[in-house]
């Protein structure tokens, strides 16, 4: 499989294990994304592509808010969640792909 | 570890399998051994601990990280910027 000694910069199937190699292993199971705008999703991977353009089933998303108290400057933390059967995720958005996360 | 004329190709190499620091645009900060990295600057990271401000996350096993984010690469005095 490690055809080439080099890694070579257009992702073909002669190049080392690279990042899109190894979230091919993640297909069908239950991942962690995390998106711009503070939003995350934990849902199941059906399918991806070399833009992280993904279709997630069975997905939860938390949208993350903070509004600022204006007398205490307390910061309020809030997060909204809704589930999506199935998803269509575009790629452009998307900053961290992971296994569900253990909180720690 | 001299930087002189080397391939892009040749300093990817050289930092796999090393500790790295992985700054994006946001303010986040994850930091793990690097696993893997394409052209795209999309990356792995294994054993990755991510920071905002204080610790708030632990990943365990691959992280990934996509190309551009605005990411930093820093290993030692080695960085490469990611428009």
């Amino acid at each position: 499989r490690h055809g080439l000694d080099e890694i070579v910069l257009q992702p073909t199937t002669n190049t080392v294990e690279e990042p899109l190699d190894l979230i091919r292993l993640s297909l069908d199971e239950r991942i962690y994304v995390k998106m711009r705008n503070d939003r995350e999703l934990r849902g199941r991977l059906h399918a991806y592509d070399q833009h992280l353009n993904m279709i997630l089933g069975d997905v939860e998303e938390t949208v993350t808010t903070v509004e600022i108290d204006e007398e205490t400057y307390e910061e309020l933390y809030k997060s909204t969640k809704r589930n999506i059967p199935m998803l269509f995720v575009r790629g452009d958005g998307v900053v961290l792909v992971a296994p569900p996360l253990r909180v720690g | 570890m001299s930087l002189r004329k080397q391939t892009p190709s040749d300093f990817l190499k050289q930092i796999i399998g090393r500790p790295v620091v992985v700054k994006l645009n946001s303010g986040v900060d994850y930091r793990g051994v690097l696993a893997c990295l394409d052209g795209y600057m999309n990356i792995a990271i294994e054993q990755t601990e991510e920071y905002v401000n204080g610790q708030l996350k632990n990943k365990y096993g691959d992280a990934f990280l996509r190309g551009n984010n605005d990411e930093y690469v820093n290993k030692q005095a080695h960085k490469i910027k990611n428009r």
